[in-house]
This record gives C-alpha cells, structure tokens and sequence, in this order.
C-alpha cells in the first residue's frame, strides 16, 4: 500500500492483514555529493516501489523521511518507530542507503542497501538488477513475518 | 516593373492572411487532437502489448513474462512493467495475472514447497490452483485474472485483463 488515499481506505479496513511499515531513510546532498545523492535516491525510490508492488497486501511504503547532513540530528528515527508501532503496525523496517543508520542496529531494524547507480543502465538490466535486490529484503520480511 | 510593385495595402493583405492562417492552424490543431485523440486512447488500450515469449517454447509449466507499456495518468506518463503467469493447455494459451485477488501482493508458482502445483501468495499464505481457482480455507476470495491473448510471428501478445473464465 502507498500513502494515498485510496490505498489508505484500504488499509483501514485491512488493518488486520496489512502489519509492516516501510520506511525509506533518504540523505540529501546538495554539494559536491548532489549527484551521488539524487543517484542514491532514485534507487531507493524503485526499489522499495517494486517490494510495495510485491508485497502490496502486507506493507505500507511511506513516503521517505529525508535529510541533511544538518537536520539529520533532528530525526528520531527510534520514536518514528514507537510511533508507527503504537498505530498498529507489528513490523517497522527502515530501508537506507546511508549507512550510518546501521549503528542504531539495536533499537531499529534498519536494512542498509549500497546504492546502485540505476541511471546507466537500460530498462531490462535495470529490472535484472532490482529483482536481485529484492531476494536480499525478501528473506528478511519473510523471518519478520514468520516471528509473528 | 511598377505593376509587381506590392502596394502597402496588398503587403499587409499578405502577410495579415499569412499570420492569420498560422492562428487559426494553431487553434485548430489542439482542438482537432483533442477530438481525435480520446478515440486514439481507447484504441490503444484495447490493443495487444508484445512480449518476448515465443509461444512454441510454452510447455504445460506455468513461466513468468514480463511485459512494458505505457501508461498515462493525466499528463503524466511513464512505462509501467507487469507481468503474467502463462502456460499452455493442450494448445490453448493461458495467461493469468500474477495480482492476487486478497489484497494484491504478487503471486509465485509454486511459490510454496508444501504445494507445488499451485499459485502461493507469501504475503498471507493465499493460494490458487493452476486455473487461478482460489483455494477455499486461503485468504483470496475470487479466482486470478486472466489475460486476452494472441500471437504474433510466433511471440505471445497479452491483452485486456479480463474476469477469469477458466473457473
Ligand atoms: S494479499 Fe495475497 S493472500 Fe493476502
């Protein structure tokens, strides 16, 4: 489900069925880092549309929480987390490509994913390259789901 | 010499009809795509999308074909990638939408090892049996879609997503 309204309609009446929330942690640079940025984010973006597309029925993708090097301090990614659990959702799992969420290891379930530059590539490699990433998150959901 | 003189008053007759003749081009031509176009639209959609699957190395094993089109919502397009489950029986093709009928995951072949022969959604152990039936007792409660589908020099061509009429 996405963070529309539709899809939220869906998800209300749903709620039962629909109990993990993906989070996409975004970095934005705006300096010489800009185009590595923008890299890392279109990345991030296809990939966590294409685990919503197959696992549409499980998981809410929202909308990412983004940053600078300068607001980064003011994201409390561990109350995002109680908060979003508070709501319903049993499974919380933050997707990034910044890897210095890793040291909240503890306290999050933090999936770090190097950034692939996906702008190089034609349409079918592209695709090629997403499906092998989406067998690295696919065992960790499901070992999230089988918990539960 | 003096008779192909342009007077002041046919120079502006020209160039007035000439500036005029491109407004009036450049409000007919929207208006005219306008009229023609929604009728183009429906077309389009009716039409069949290549894939790159030859129809002769089908076999009765259900394989996943992806295939791109085009997708346009208000002014924004973009290429949207689907996919479909498709195999034969006897020599009828049979292509099913891989969009489960519970809350829209995506659904696998034999996806779970316990059922080998059937449709298995990962996201709340939906199934469905080769025809797209809904098993009874799993969360899904109509059968899979199916595709329309043709052929075209020996490759697959998929359709309109229609109501399954297998079950
Ligand atoms: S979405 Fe397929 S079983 Fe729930």
């Amino acid at each position: 489900m996405y963070f529309n309204v539709k899809d939220v309609q869906q998800f209300e009446a749903q709620k039962e069925f629909i109990d993990t929330a993906i989070v996409p942690l975004l970095s934005l640079k705006f300096d010489e880092g800009i185009k590595q940025s923008s890299s890392a984010a279109e990345y991030l973006m296809s990939l966590t549309a294409f685990i919503e597309q197959q696992f549409k029925g499980r998981l809410m993708l929202l909308p990412p929480f983004s940053y600078t090097e300068q607001t980064k301090s003011g994201l409390f990614v561990p109350l995002l987390k109680e908060e979003l659990h508070n709501v319903g959702f049993k499974h919380v799992l933050f997707l990034t490509c910044d890897h210095s969420w890793t040291s909240l290891m503890d306290q999050i379930d933090v999936i770090w994913l190097p950034s692939i530059p996906l702008e190089s590539m034609d349409k079918e490699v592209k695709k090629t390259v997403l499906e092998d990433q989406l067998k690295q998150v696919i065992p960790i959901l499901s070992s999230k789901w089988t918990q539960s | 010499m003096s008779n192909n003189r342009v007077s002041r008053r046919q120079f502006l007759n020209y160039t007035l009809t000439g500036v005029g003749g491109f407004m009036a081009a450049g409000m007919l031509m929207p208006m005219v795509r306008f009229a023609i176009d929604p009728a183009l639209q429906t077309k389009a959609e009716g039409n069949f999308v290549q894939t790159s699957q030859k129809i002769a190395d089908l076999t009765e094993e259900p394989v996943k074909v992806d295939f791109t089109f085009e997708q346009v919502d208000a002014w924004y397009k973009s290429d949207v990638t689907e996919a479909a489950w498709v195999y034969k029986d006897g020599d009828t093709v049979i292509a099913l939408s891989p969009v489960c009928k519970h809350l829209g995951c995506t659904i696998n072949w034999a996806g779970d090892s316990a059922h080998p022969d059937q449709f298995f959604c990962a996201c709340h152990a939906g199934r469905y049996e080769k025809n797209g039936k809904n098993v009874a007792g799993t969360p899904p409660l109509g059968p899979l879609d199916e595709y329309e589908v043709a052929e075209k020099d020996g490759y697959l061509m998929l359709g309109k997503k229609v109501a399954n009429t297998l079950v």
